[in-house]
C-alpha cells in the first residue's frame, strides 16, 4: 500500500476525530486510521442530506460538477470533526479548489489528500450478475473501508458496459440489466486504485457500453473520446438529476443494441 | 390494433384492423379522457396505452422500416424537442435527444405563426439566419428584427432557419437528413437545411410502432 507524507498520520489528531467526511477516495493509509482509531466515515460525494443543492452556490457556482456542490452542502450540514479530501490524480482539479475554498470558509480542519494507492485489489463486484444499481451501491459503499469486500459475487459475462464515475442521481442505473459490467472511474474505486488511469481505461468492445461523466466534468471529455472510439458507445452527461430524455436514451440504447434486462 | 403518437402538441392515431391507413391527426389538449390505444409512444402516452415504449425506439423503429438502408441519419423535429437516431452499417450508432436547451422549437413556431397570422406555404427561405439558443431565447431576436423594419413574415423565417441550422448541428452535420415531425410540411423549414433532406411525414414514430408491435418479444419501456 503506498501513502502519501500528509496521511501518514503526522498532525492529524485521529483520536479527536469521531465524525469524519471524505471527498473522493483518500488514500487507504486514512481510511484505515480512521477505522481504527473508529471514526464513523460519512461519503460526502452521495446526497446525505434533505438540504437544496443551492445551498452550496455561496461557495461554489452554480454551474459546477454536481458531485462536489452536494458534497459542501453535505460538509455544511452534518455535524463533521473533520474532512479528508482527495485533491490527487485519482480526483480532479475541481475537488482541489473546492477543498481550498471549503478550508477558508469551514470551522473544522480539512485534510487534502492525495491517493497514490497502486495495489490492485480486484472487481468482482463491477464483473459479478448483481444489478447494477447495487453494484454501484456497494462500489461507493466500499470506500469507507481500507479493506476489500468481504464476499465476493460470482463473475457473469457481459451483455452491457457502464463505464464512468458512479452518477450525483443513481436512478439511471435502473435501466441496465444485471450483467452490466462496470468500467471506467468505478472500477477503479473498487480496485482502491483511483488514479490508476491505465485501469480507467480499459473498456470492453465487445459489448455496448454507455460512457457517462457528470455534466461540467473534465471527464466529459474522456467519456465522449471513448464512446466515439468504441465501436458500439452512447456517451451520456447527466447534472444533478437524471432526465426523461437521458433515461430515454439509454433505454433505447440497450433496446436497440439487444442488450435489454 | 391501435397505435398513438401522442405528441405534445398533436397526437397521431392509426387504427390497423379498420380505415384507410391514414393517420388522423388530433390537438393533443382535445383528445377525449377515456382514449386507450394498444401501442403508444410520446410524452403523453403512458397514461393512454396498454404497451408504451419511448420515442427514440419508436424512431429507430420507424426508420428501419421506412428507410431500409444501413446508413441513415434520422431526425425528429416536434413541438417540444428534438431528437435523432444514427445507423451505420444496420446497427445504431449514435442518438440524441434535445429536450432541455433548445426545446420548444416546434412549438414556438406554431405560436409566432399563429399571432402574427402568416401562413407558412407562403414564406420563402430567408438570406439572415438568427442564432438560435432555445424557442423562448429566440423569439427576442424576432421583435427586435421588427422594431428594425424588417417584414415580420421575413424575421419569422430567419428564426425558423437558425432552428434548422440547429437542428443539422445537433444531429452531427451530415450531409444527408431523413425528417420526421409536423415540420416536413414547413417549406422554410425544410429548405433551410445546409444538406439533403428527405421528408417522411408525421408518422414516422407511428411506423415504429406497428414495427415493435409486430415483433415476437416486443420490449416495452
Amino acid at each position: 500500500m503506498t501513502t502519501d507524507p500528509m496521511a501518514g498520520g503526522q498532525g492529524i489528531p485521529w483520536q479527536r476525530i469521531r465524525r469524519a467526511g471524505i471527498v473522493g477516495i483518500p488514500p487507504r493509509s486514512v481510511i484505515a486510521a480512521l477505522n481504527q482509531h473508529g471514526a464513523e466515515i460519512h461519503d460526502l460525494d452521495e446526497p446525505l442530506v434533505m438540504a437544496d443543492l443551492e445551498t452550496a452556490t455561496p461557495f461554489l457556482p452554480t454551474v459546477y460538477c454536481a458531485i462536489l456542490r452536494t458534497a459542501v452542502v453535505n460538509a455544511l450540514h452534518c455535524q463533521l470533526d473533520a474532512i479528508f479530501i482527495d485533491t490527487g490524480a485519482g480526483k480532479c482539479d475541481a475537488a482541489r479548489y473546492t477543498a481550498q475554498i471549503l478550508r477558508q470558509r469551514l470551522a473544522i480542519p480539512l485534510f487534502p489528500t492525495e491517493n497514490t494507492d497502486r495495489e490492485r485489489l480486484g472487481n468482482p463486484i463491477s464483473t459479478s450478475g448483481l444489478p447494477l444499481l447495487e453494484k454501484l451501491q456497494r462500489i461507493t459503499a466500499g470506500v469507507k473501508m481500507a479493506g476489500p469486500p468481504v464476499d465476493s459475487p460470482p463473475f457473469v459475462a457481459p451483455t452491457a458496459s457502464f463505464w464512468g464515475v458512479p452518477p450525483r442521481d443513481f436512478a439511471i442505473l435502473e435501466l441496465f440489466p444485471a450483467t452490466t459490467h462496470v468500467h471506467g472511474w468505478t472500477r477503479c474505486m473498487e480496485n482502491k486504485t483511483p488514479a490508476d488511469h491505465e485501469l480507467e481505461m480499459v473498456t470492453d468492445p465487445t459489448v455496448p457500453t454507455v460512457f457517462f461523466a457528470q455534466s461540467f466534468c473534465a471527464k466529459t471529455a474522456l467519456a465522449r473520446h471513448l464512446a466515439k472510439r468504441h465501436p458500439h458507445g452512447l456517451y451520456l452527461d447527466l447534472d444533478a438529476h437524471t432526465t426523461a430524455s437521458a433515461k430515454a436514451k439509454v433505454q433505447a440504447f440497450l433496446e436497440l443494441s439487444g442488450a435489454r434486462p | 390494433m391501435k397505435l398513438g403518437d401522442f405528441g405534445t402538441s398533436y397526437t397521431k392515431l392509426l387504427d390497423l384492423t379498420a380505415g384507410d391507413g391514414t393517420p388522423k391527426i388530433l390537438p393533443t389538449k382535445d383528445l377525449p379522457p377515456d382514449l386507450v390505444v394498444d401501442w403508444a409512444t410520446g410524452h403523453n402516452g403512458k397514461r393512454c396505452a396498454r404497451h408504451y415504449i419511448n420515442e427514440l425506439i419508436a424512431l429507430a423503429r420507424g426508420g428501419e422500416t421506412l428507410i431500409a438502408k444501413p446508413d441513415f441519419l434520422l431526425l425528429d423535429c416536434g413541438s417540444r424537442d428534438i431528437k435523432f437516431i444514427r445507423y451505420a452499417d444496420g446497427r445504431l450508432k449514435d442518438m440524441g435527444w434535445n429536450a432541455e436547451c433548445g426545446a420548444s422549437m416546434g412549438f414556438t413556431i406554431e405560436l409566432l405563426e399563429r399571432y402574427y397570422n402568416l401562413d407558412r406555404t407562403r414564406m420563402t427561405v430567408p438570406l439572415q439566419t438568427f442564432s438560435v439558443t432555445c424557442g423562448v431565447l429566440g423569439m427576442s431576436d424576432i421583435f427586435d428584427a421588427v422594431i428594425a423594419g424588417v417584414p415580420v413574415a421575413e424575421a419569422v423565417a430567419s428564426f425558423v432557419r437558425g432552428i434548422a441550422v440547429n437542428a443539422h448541428r445537433f444531429a452531427g452535420e451530415p450531409e444527408l437528413i431523413y425528417l420526421s415531425g409536423g415540420l416536413c410540411d414547413h417549406p422554410v423549414f425544410v429548405g433551410s437545411f445546409p444538406c439533403e433532406v428527405v421528408p417522411l411525414g408525421r408518422s414516422v414514430l407511428l411506423s415504429g410502432l406497428a414495427a415493435t408491435a409486430a415483433r415476437p418479444d416486443p420490449q416495452t419501456s
